[in-house]
C-alpha cells in the first residue's frame, strides 16, 4: 500500500510540473472560457448590430412601402431601415442610382418591383453586394409576409376580432413522459441535450487523454529501461495501480480547472441571458446526471485506463505504441460517435443494446440517462456490466502487465504474450 | 546461514531451458561471479534472484527465508541496461527508488548526498539525468542500486562503458561493500575483474553450470602451459627441447608453450647453460584462458 503511494505521488508530481501540462491545461482553460462566452458574442453582435440600410425608389407602391415601415418601426431594435433614393426616370437611371448609392455606403442593398397581377402583389427583388446576406433577407421575407396578409385581410374586410384569432399564435407545449412526476420541460430537455453532449465530449476527452498519457508513461519507462529497477523494487501490480491512480488525480486536477473555469464564466450575468435565449438554463440541471456523469467517468477512465496500461506495457519503443493502441482508441472512437448519433434517437434500439456493452456504456449510458429515462433496472443492469468489467479487465492488465514490462524487442503478439503468461506463472 | 542461497533453480521458456539446475550460494561480505558467454542464462538467473521470474524448480532463499515483499527491499540491482527517467531530477528519482524499496524520504536525501560527495560529484544532485555523461549516468545508476543499503546487491556487467579511472572508483565502491558485509552477485565478461574481486564463481554455458567453485582451485585444475623467459643474450634452440609445442618472440624475451609442468624445469637448465636468466616464470592459467577453454571447447 506505502509503495503504491509512492508511485502514485512520484507520478503525480512529475505530471502537474511537467511544462507540457501546464500550458495544454492553460490553452484548454483560454479555449473553453472564449467558447463560454460566445453565446454572449453572437447575441451581442447579431442584435445590437444596427439596421441593415435598404433602398427603393420613390415612386415605388406606397402601401407595399408605408407597410414594410410600420413593421420595422414596431420592432425593438429594426433589422432593416428603408431608406428613400429619388426616382432618375428610367429604370436604367434608377438602377444606376441604386449602385451608386451602394457604392457611396449610403445604403447595403436595394429592393426592386416588379408587378404580378397573378399573385395580386408584387415580385420582389432585394439586390446585394454581400453573398448570402439571410438575416436580412429573411426579414424583408417576413415584413413583406406580414405586409401582404394584411392586405389580404383588410380586403377580406375582417372584424377586429376575428383578426385576433387569425393572429393569435398556436401554443404547442412539449412536456417528456418520465417515472417521476414531473416530466422534463422543453426548458429541461434543451439543458438536458447540451448538458449531456458536454458531458459525453468531457468523458471521451479525459478517457483518451489520461489513457494515452498512461500508455506513453509506460512505454517511456521501458524504452529509458527504468523499468528493470522499478519492478524489482515494486510489485507490477502496485506499480501499475499507483500510476493509473496517480494519472487519474492529475486528469481529475485537470478537468476540475476545465470545468471550473467554464461553469464559472457561464454563470456569470451577461452570460445567463443569452443562454436564456438559447432555452438552456443552468437550474434546470437534474442533480442525478451530475452523479451519474461522476460515477460513468470513474468507470470509463478505469476501464479505458487499465487497456491503455496493458498496451503501454507490451510495446517497447514509444514509436510503435500509436499502432498498438490503436485498437483501444478505435474503441473510444465507436463509443463517442455512437453516443453523439444517440443524441437524435436516445431510444432506439441499438442505442439500448449499445448501453449494455461495457466498452461503450459509459457514454452511451450517460446518453439515455440523460435524454430517455431509462428503468432503474435497466441502469443498474448496464453499470454493472461495466463494473464487472473493470474488474476483468484490471485483474488482466495486471497480468500482461507483469508481463509485458520484461519483454523487449519487437511488439509480441497476443500468442506470445499469453505463452509468457503461462511462463512466469502469474 | 548464507544470505542468498541457490539451490538447483531451473526455469524453462517453452521446450528451450534457459537456466538448467543451477546451485551456489554468496556468503556475507563475499562477491560471487557469475559468468558465462551471452545467452548463458545469466540474465535469467539473475530475474529470478531478483523475484521478477518464478524458477520452474528449485527454490532460491534469502537469508533462509523464501521470496517475499520483504525480500524486495534487501535487493539492490544495476542492470546491465543502464536507465534513468532522462527529465526528471537526479535527487527526485533516486529518493523515489529508495522510498519504493522502504526508505524515508528524508534517509534517501541524505543517503543520496553521501554518495554524490563520495563520487566526487555533489553539484548532480539538482541536475537531470540527461544532462550528464554517460559514465556519470554509470555512476549515478550505480548509486540507485545501492543507496537503500541493501543486504544483497546484484551487478550486472557493473563497469561497462566506464573510463579506467571511473572503473578503479567503482571497484573500491564495491569492495568496500564487500567489506561492510554485503552479498554481491557479480556478472561481467571482463575476466580481470573477476580474478580481482570474487573469490567463488559459477561459469554457465548454454544454461548449464560447466565449472564451479574457488577462482584458485579452479585454476589449479588447470595445468600451467605457459612460460615466460627472458635473459640478456638471444638463446638458442628452444623448439628443440622435448614438450614444447610452440616459441614465440616478444619484445622481452620468449613465450613458451608447454605440454606438461615438467617441461618447464628443462627450458630453465636449457636456458641457463646458456648465460644469466633475467626473468623465468611459469604462469597459471588466467581465468580469461579457462573461460575461453569452458566455454569455447563446448562450442565444438
Amino acid at each position: 500500500m506505502n509503495s503504491m503511494w509512492t508511485v502514485m505521488s512520484f507520478t503525480m508530481r512529475n505530471k502537474l510540473r511537467s511544462k507540457s501540462f501546464l500550458i495544454t491545461t492553460i490553452i484548454l482553460a483560454v479555449l473553453l472560457v472564449v467558447g463560454a462566452n460566445v453565446p454572449y458574442f453572437i447575441d451581442k453582435f447579431t442584435s445590437g448590430g444596427s439596421a441593415t440600410k435598404v433602398g427603393y425608389i420613390t415612386d415605388e407602391p406606397g402601401d407595399l412601402i408605408k407597410g414594410l415601415e410600420t413593421y420595422f418601426g414596431k420592432q425593438e431594435k429594426p433589422q432593416v431601415q428603408l431608406v428613400p433614393i429619388e426616382a432618375a426616370g428610367s429604370a436604367e437611371a434608377d438602377a444606376a442610382v441604386l449602385k451608386q448609392a451602394i457604392e457611396d455606403k449610403t445604403i447595403t442593398g436595394y429592393l426592386s418591383f416588379v408587378t404580378n397581377d397573378q399573385a395580386g402583389f408584387p415580385d420582389v427583388t432585394y439586390h446585394s453586394k454581400k453573398m448570402l446576406d439571410t438575416d436580412t433577407s429573411q426579414a424583408l421575407q417576413a415584413a413583406l409576409q406580414e405586409v401582404k396578409t394584411n392586405q389580404a385581410v383588410q380586403d377580406a374586410k375582417l372584424t377586429k376580432e376575428q383578426l385576433q384569432k387569425l393572429f393569435s399564435p398556436v401554443k404547442l407545449n412539449s412536456v417528456q413522459i418520465s417515472d417521476s412526476a414531473n416530466g422534463k420541460t422543453a426548458e429541461e430537455q434543451g439543458t438536458a441535450i447540451g448538458l449531456t453532449y458536454a458531458i459525453i465530449i468531457l468523458l471521451f476527452m479525459a478517457v483518451m487523454i489520461t489513457g494515452q498519457l498512461i500508455a506513453t508513461e509506460i512505454t517511456a519507462e521501458k524504452s529509458s529501461r527504468v523499468m528493470e529497477i522499478i519492478v524489482t523494487s515494486v510489485s507490477p501490480l502496485k506499480q501499475m495501480f499507483g500510476k493509473v491512480l496517480g494519472t487519474f488525480i492529475v486528469g481529475l486536477v485537470q478537468l476540475v480547472v476545465l470545468v471550473g473555469a467554464t461553469v464559472v464564466n457561464l454563470s456569470l450575468p451577461h452570460n445567463a441571458d443569452s443562454f436564456k435565449n438559447l432555452g438552456i438554463r443552468l437550474d434546470t440541471i437534474d442533480p442525478k446526471m451530475l452523479i451519474f456523469a461522476v460515477v460513468l467517468y470513474l468507470l470509463g477512465y478505469f476501464l479505458y485506463a487499465m487497456l491503455f496500461a496493458a498496451i503501454g506495457s507490451i510495446v517497447s519503443r514509444t514509436e510503435d505504441l500509436g499502432q498498438a493502441v490503436m485498437p483501444v482508441t478505435m474503441l473510444t472512437l465507436a463509443g463517442f460517435y455512437i453516443a453523439i448519433f444517440g443524441l437524435s434517437h436516445p431510444d432506439s434500439p441499438f442505442i439500448v443494446a449499445c448501453s449494455y456493452i461495457p466498452f461503450f456504456s459509459p457514454f452511451i449510458l450517460f446518453l439515455r440517462i440523460g435524454l430517455a429515462n431509462p428503468a432503474w433496472w435497466e441502469i443498474a443492469l448496464s453499470v454493472g456490466i461495466l463494473l464487472v468489467s473493470v474488474l476483468v479487465i484490471g485483474w488482466l492488465a495486471a497480468k500482461i502487465y507483469r508481463v509485458g514490462v520484461l519483454m523487449y524487442g519487437k511488439k509480441p503478439s497476443f500468442k506470445e504474450v499469453f505463452k509468457a503468461m503461462k511462463a512466469y506463472k502469474v | 546461514m548464507n544470505p542468498l542461497v541457490v539451490n538447483r533453480v531451473m526455469k524453462q521458456y517453452g521446450d528451450k531451458t534457459a537456466v538448467n539446475g543451477l546451485s551456489f550460494e554468496v556468503g556475507a561480505g563475499e562477491i560471487y561471479g557469475l559468468l558465462g558467454a551471452n545467452g548463458a542464462g545469466k540474465t535469467t538467473t539473475m530475474r529470478m534472484v531478483l523475484g521478477l521470474i518464478m524458477p520452474d524448480g528449485g527454490e532460491i532463499r534469502y537469508n533462509g527465508k523464501p521470496y517475499g515483499e520483504e525480500q524486495l527491499r534487501m535487493l539492490g540491482y544495476l542492470p546491465e541496461e543502464r536507465g534513468m527517467y532522462p527529465k526528471v531530477k537526479l535527487s527526485e528519482q533516486i529518493v523515489y527508488l529508495a522510498q519504493l524499496r522502504g526508505m524515508s524520504r528524508k534517509d534517501a536525501e541524505a543517503n543520496l548526498r553521501r554518495w554524490l560527495d563520495r563520487f566526487q560529484v555533489p553539484e548532480y544532485y539538482d541536475k537531470k539525468v540527461e544532462e550528464l555523461s554517460k559514465g556519470n549516468q554509470q555512476k549515478i545508476q550505480f548509486i540507485a542500486a545501492v543507496i537503500h543499503r541493501p543486504q544483497i546487491v546484484i551487478l550486472d556487467e557493473a563497469f561497462s562503458g566506464l573510463d579506467p579511472v571511473n572503473v578503479e572508483l567503482l571497484k573500491t565502491t564495491v569492495k568496500e561493500l564487500r567489506d561492510e558485509g554485503t552479498s554481491i552477485l557479480f556478472s561481467t565478461h571482463r575476466m580481470e575483474h573477476v580474478e580481482e574481486l570474487c573469490r567463488n564463481i559459477t561459469i554457465m554455458h548454454k544454461s548449464n553450470p560447466v565449472l564451479q567453485g574457488p577462482i584458485r582451485e579452479i585454476k589449479s585444475r588447470f595445468p600451467r602451459e605457459k612460460v615466460v623467459l627472458s635473459a640478456e643474450a638471444p638463446i638458442q634452440g628452444l623448439e628443440s627441447i622435448p614438450g614444447v609445442q610452440g616459441v614465440t618472440r616478444t619484445e622481452q624475451g620468449y613465450l613458451l608453450q608447454i605440454a606438461r609442468a615438467e617441461t618447464a624445469q628443462d627450458i630453465l637448465k636449457h636456458a641457463l647453460a646458456q648465460g644469466p636468466i633475467q626473468k623465468f616464470e611459469l604462469l597459471e592459467p588466467t581465468l580469461n584462458e579457462i573461460f575461453i577453454r569452458t566455454v569455447g571447447e563446448r562450442h565444438e
